[in-house]
């Protein structure tokens, strides 16, 4: 730790030249005039040292360390040849303070839970509909309402393995969920590498904070997939389901099975026999507990999902309608995350929970709702328009930033299927500096989505993956349109970590290791010179 | 072979692997640093176990080399120990020696080994020497210590292609395996509180969990992360081990695993062979006698549930015995060369 | 109506093939107007059965061949007997738009999207809009569609979208009743499709046994007379008129891939030839030992 005392010294000095924060937005390092917020100022003056001219040093080395890491991503260029480019990692990391993660925390967690317990309640007992608090008539429109596993309680009674839903901080610091994401949420490999290079491109932006670890997250899945596998054995098998290294996701789905050690399969690896799932070794075939798969329920099995298509393993809906395998996530989760379902999670949480959801959602219209509808149309300008069954940003309506044809023709659009869309209020993001060519630094929006992990218990990952909008006033983040990413922080208690730094730590004393030799042939001639006689235990010079 | 030669290439092997693992060991020990531990801050591979696991003296002027492993003064952190063992000249410990030692063994034996290996080493010797380590190390450490990981290896690689399968390369081969064992050793033993510290390591995860950040299994399993991580062993692990991360099991799988090229046992393994290789009469010949009753005892150890005995101990055990190793190695095959060196 | 019916399949392939897995929704349902009086399916090669109800109620058969073989007999016999249908209820427009009839359509009402703004959909709708009860619009489009389009087998494939049709002017049965589910939802009415047999000779009399197909047709729902429940009402556009007592049903579903017969992915390398066919005998009346040997 340095000696920097956040508040004092450094915060005048550290604030950026021409740094404005765009109206209405809240930046998360810097205040409104122009100094550091407090928790941040150590990396400010970090920062500062380092200079425009480190920043893109460390750049270039961050570019090649990634192109030869492979860590990349495929994108046209001019010419229209698609090429490899390093992933755009911003050297600039996030920061949240420990109160702020804990609230975010504990309101994923909650979140998670009442989605869990509603897609459950989906497949099973209805009891939200009867209630009268989600119309039955909007599950069975949405596409991803699995009808195959209606009845089927998933191993564990735990659906939502893996969750990751995009936060959002508006201009009144306030943080709200943008989206959830049950099905087969990616970019936990980013957080992990970025969180990696971080610490080998600019290691001395660490000083002076002490940042949570991420790097436990491959463990912390593995044991959640080995909770839920229906397994007498204490061993059981984990498996790892790709679509094969076409799929944009691949470089993730490689390094998740290299990271848990887990075999990372195809469906042609996997034979459902007798309704229990198997892998294809050498040595035979061997019992599959638990899949892990990074795949749409559409392409899982074919004879229950997408008649027209023949990829997935034959059977292997039967096999966890029988409860021989756990598929995590679990098959037709993609209900709960449905856009048009999103409006309805705070009154699950309620109704699951009996407890006030901590995480606000950002206001949302049904646009099936007449009134809702004609109120969203008539200020069609000021919001965002959705597509309840896309994700990725894919066919998204910005109001502000649309021209009055795009405006009337998205109207048009809604008044012929309603159903197929939401609006939403336009949340000014956050913004965070970060680094625009020549190691300057400018505001841009981020937003953020944490991972979770539901085995036995929910666990979250500290932080998760920042996704940035490369261009000036932009807000959208996804890699596909421009977006980078940033190094998530979350800072251990400051309380704390005065009671516990290193220098005060009981220092374990290690044991007495015989001292380290240095040997060889000239050396002992040096030796035999001074002292004729021992010869051979003259050997052990120390250092 | 000449027992000069012998030792030269004995040693040679020693000192490559050693600044290997050096390497190693202070590229994890700075990811564990920045990178932080989830929900403990006591972490075994600290800077100053580092520096305990080496041996090397701290640059305070007039200490005794016997304290430095002992006690390292409480400001000692990465900006004293990191330069210490990288690129001080004047320290033996520290890699640019053990390379330069290794390049100056390696010059007179431009004969024995092939030309291609001794290119490696001069190279790599050079770039240490070329550019400005001492900044490269302030920006960017990984890639100081990747640029020692891969000289190294291409240099074993270059033996596995380029060299005769002659008694001295068993020699070479042999000086790389008991360093590589040794250094593993000394690594699990200052990372593996022993019985006197229990408590004292019990006392510092109260303290951790008395502050609310996190449980002793969290502990336990950076500390496992940690180990992995500087001997390069992770990926090994989670393919072989097929379980969760905890200390007992990596030490374990560090100790015992005999698919794990980088283990004690393989290490030992090679050793023997190596010894055989090279010995005139491996069946009357102490080290390899001794090297196997000591790699029996570890199979035993590995199979039979520990009762009594804890890890710490049997480390312990197994780092004598290895000394006793070294000394007969000496004796058989250098020592009466030596002897003869005086009178000639 | 009391039936044997007798569903034969057979498939031959040239090569071997292996993990043949297979689902079979052929069990006639039980409901108020049909009962199940013997079921069974053989199989050849012999493998166990596994059965589940679907989410649609339908009784699933399950079975795998893993080892190599080159011939895949399934044998599937049935007894029912059926009841004719009641009157169907004779309600008004208003009706479809109250709480308990939305909540029982469910996915039923949701309009499918095989073919918007196809010219030939737009005029069926025009000519179906205008009829005086949600009765009548089901009664005009079992007539209108066999009216407009003509039955040919193989003019459509069992996945054909409904384009094909429409520009075709021709299908069979499926796409008759996709049709009628178009036209129904379109205008509020909930209709779902029916997959099941039907003993097709002339109203009186002919031979007692016939060789037909697996059938489809429509059930729409329709509110009750005098606030009673909403129900189901069978339709068959293909044979102009409500469904009755020949009728005998497996199942139904939103459209034809809720309800295949027969649905099954092997691997191997080898091409398949399909023979099927489905016998329907009318007990009713034979003597005892005639009824044995169906």
């Amino acid at each position: 730790m340095t000696a920097t005392d956040p508040g004092v010294d450094e915060r005048g000095a550290a604030s950026i030249e021409g740094y404005a924060v765009p109206a209405g937005c809240c930046d998360e390092l810097i205040e409104d005039d122009g100094a550091p917020r407090p928790h941040a100022a150590p990396l400010l003056a970090a920062l500062r040292r380092f200079g425009p001219r480190g920043l893109l040093e460390a750049g270039l080395r961050r570019d090649a360390i990634f192109m030869q890491q492979g860590i990349t991503f495929e994108i046209a260029g001019t010419d229209g040849a698609r090429r490899d480019r390093p992933f755009p990692l911003d050297l600039i990391p996030r920061i949240l303070t420990a109160t702020e993660w804990t609230a975010i925390k504990r309101g994923l967690a909650q979140r998670i839970r009442a989605l869990n317990a509603f897609v459950d309640d989906v497949y099973h007992a209805h009891e939200i509909v009867r209630a009268g608090i989600v119309p039955w008539s909007l599950i069975v429109s949405r596409p991803s309402f699995a009808r195959p596993v209606h009845g089927v309680r998933a191993p564990g009674g735990v659906y939502t393995h893996v969750a990751g839903c995009d936060l959002v901080r508006g201009g009144d610091g306030r943080w709200r969920v943008l989206e959830d994401n049950v099905r087969t949420p990616s970019g936990i490999s980013y957080v992990l590498e970025n969180r990696l290079a971080m610490t080998r491109l600019v290691p001395e932006l660490f000083a002076g904070h002490r940042v949570r670890a991420v790097d436990h997250y491959p463990t912390l899945l593995l044991e959640a997939l080995r909770a839920v596998a229906p397994a007498t054995d204490s061993r059981p098998t984990v498996v790892l389901w790709t679509p094969g290294p076409a799929n944009s996701a691949y470089f993730e789905h490689a390094f998740l099975a290299r990271e848990m050690g887990i075999e990372l399969v195809e469906a042609s690896d996997l034979v459902v026999r007798d309704g229990v799932c198997y892998m294809r070794t050498t040595a035979g075939l061997q019992r599959v507990h638990a899949i892990y798969r990074r795949l749409d329920d559409d392409f899982i099995d074919p004879l229950e999902f997408r008649p027209d298509s023949l990829l997935g393993v034959p059977g292997l809906i039967r096999a966890y309608r029988a409860g021989t395998v756990a598929i995590a996530n679990a098959v037709g989760t993609g209900v709960a995350d449905d856009k048009a379902v999103y409006h309805y999670v705070p009154e699950m949480v309620r109704f699951y929970l009996g407890e006030e959801p901590i995480l606000e959602n950002v206001p949302t219209y049904l646009l099936s709702d007449e009134k809702q509808r004609r109120r969203v149309l008539s200020r069609l300008g000021e919001l965002v328009v959705k597509p309840t069954s896309e994700s990725g940003g894919k066919g998204v309506f910005i109001g502000p930033q649309a021209s009055a044809a795009e405006r009337e023709q998205q109207a048009r659009l809604i008044e012929a299927r309603p159903e197929r869309f939401i609006a939403q209020e336009l949340v000014h993001l956050s913004t965070v500096p970060t680094e625009t060519g020549e190691g300057r630094l400018a505001p841009r929006h981020v937003d953020l989505r944490p991972f979770a992990v539901f085995g036995d218990e929910i666990r979250i990952v500290p932080g998760g993956l920042t996704r940035v909008a490369l261009r000036e006033g932009s807000m959208i983040v996804n890699s596909s349109q421009g977006g980078g990413s940033k190094d998530t922080w979350v800072l251990d208690d400051e309380g704390a970590a005065g009671d516990l730094a290193p220098g005060t730590l009981p220092v374990r004393r290690p044991p007495r290791l015989p001292d380290v030799r240095y040997g060889g042939w000239h050396g002992q001639a040096q030796q035999q010179q001074q002292s004729a006689l021992p010869a051979a235990c003259g050997l052990a010079g120390s250092g | 072979m000449l027992a000069r030669i012998a030792q030269e290439l004995f040693w040679l092997g020693r000192d490559l692997t050693r600044a290997e693992h050096t390497a190693r060991m202070l590229d994890g020990a700075f990811h564990a640093d920045v990178a932080g531990v989830p929900g403990e801050r006591g972490i075994a591979l600290s800077w100053a176990g580092v520096l305990a696991v080496i041996g090397a003296k701290p640059p305070a002027p007039g200490e005794d080399a016997a304290d430095a492993t002992a006690v390292v003064p409480p400001h000692f952190g990465r900006a004293q120990i990191a330069p210490l063992l990288t690129l001080d000249t004047d320290s033996p410990a520290s890699i640019v020696s053990c390379v330069a030692r290794a390049r100056e063994r390696a010059r007179t034996l431009r004969d024995v080994i092939s030309t291609e290996m001794w290119e490696a080493l001069n190279s790599f010797y050079l770039s240490l020497e070329r550019y400005d380590l001492a900044a490269a190390l302030a920006t960017g450490p990984y890639s100081v210590y990747q640029e020692v990981k891969e000289r190294c290896a291409l240099f074993w690689g270059l033996l596995g292609r380029t060299m005769l399968h002659d008694e001295g390369r068993s020699f070479l081969e042999a000086g790389g395996r008991i360093e590589e064992a040794d250094m593993v050793l000394r690594m699990l033993r200052v990372a593996v509180p022993g019985e006197s510290d229990a408590a004292e390591a019990a006392g510092a995860l109260a303290a951790g969990s008395a502050a609310g950040t996190g449980s002793a299994a969290g502990g336990r399993e950076a500390e496992a992360l940690a180990l992995l991580q500087a001997v390069g062993g992770f990926q090994a692990y989670r393919r072989a081990a097929r379980q969760s991360l905890e200390l007992r099991g990596v030490v374990r799988f560090l100790l015992y695993e005999g698919m794990y090229p980088g283990s004690v046992a393989s290490s030992l393994l090679a050793l023997q062979r190596a010894l055989e290789t090279a010995d005139a009469a491996p069946r009357s010949s102490p080290p390899v006698l001794r090297l196997g009753r000591l790699i029996a005892d570890l199979e035993l150890q590995r199979r039979t549930p520990e009762t009594g005995r804890t890890l710490g101990e049997m480390l312990g055990r197994v780092q004598d015995e290895l000394e006793l190793v070294d000394h007969d190695i000496d004796e058989r095959y250098f020592a009466l060369a030596a002897l003869a060196a005086v009178h000639v | 109506m009391n039936f044997a019916i007798r569903y034969l399949t057979r498939y031959d392939y040239d090569a071997d093939v292996v993990d043949n897995l297979n689902a079979l929704r052929v069990k006639p349902a039980a409901n108020s107007r049909q009962r199940v009086d013997e079921f069974s399916v053989r199989l050849q090669p012999e493998v166990r059965l596994h059965r589940h109800a679907d989410y649609f109620g339908t009784e699933v058969v399950e079975f795998e061949v893993s080892r190599p073989h080159r011939q895949l007999v399934v044998d599937v016999r049935a007894r029912v007997s059926t009841a004719p249908a009641p009157d169907p209820p004779e309600s008004s427009w208003d009706a479809l738009s109250e709480e308990a009839y939305l909540e029982a359509g469910g996915e039923f009402l949701l309009a499918t999207d095989d073919a918007p703004g196809h010219p030939v959909l737009l005029e069926l709708l025009e000519r179906t809009r205008a009829a005086p009860t949600p009765l009548a619009t089901v009664m005009l489009v079992s007539e209108l569609i066999p009216d407009r389009f003509d039955y040919r087998r193989g003019a459509t494939y069992v996945d054909s979208p409904l384009a094909h049709v429409l520009d075709g002017g021709a299908g069979v049965c499926q796409d008759f009743v996709h049709l009628g589910l178009c036209v129904l939802r379109h205008h509020g009415i909930a209709a779902r499709y029916v997959s099941g047999y039907l003993f097709a000779t002339a109203v009186d009399g002919g031979p007692e046994s016939v060789e037909v197909d697996t059938h489809a047709w429509l059930e729409a729902l329709l509110p009750g007379d005098r606030s009673g429940e909403p129900v189901w009402v069978g339709a068959d556009p293909t044979n102009r008129g409500l469904a009755g007592e020949r009728h005998v049903k497996i199942g139904h579903g939103r459209h034809y891939a809720d309800v295949p017969p027969i649905k099954g992915v092997y691997r191997g390398l080898a091409s398949a030839t399909l023979e099927a066919s489905v016998t329907m005998t009318r007990l009713d009346g034979l003597d005892p030992a005639a009824i044995a040997r169906a």
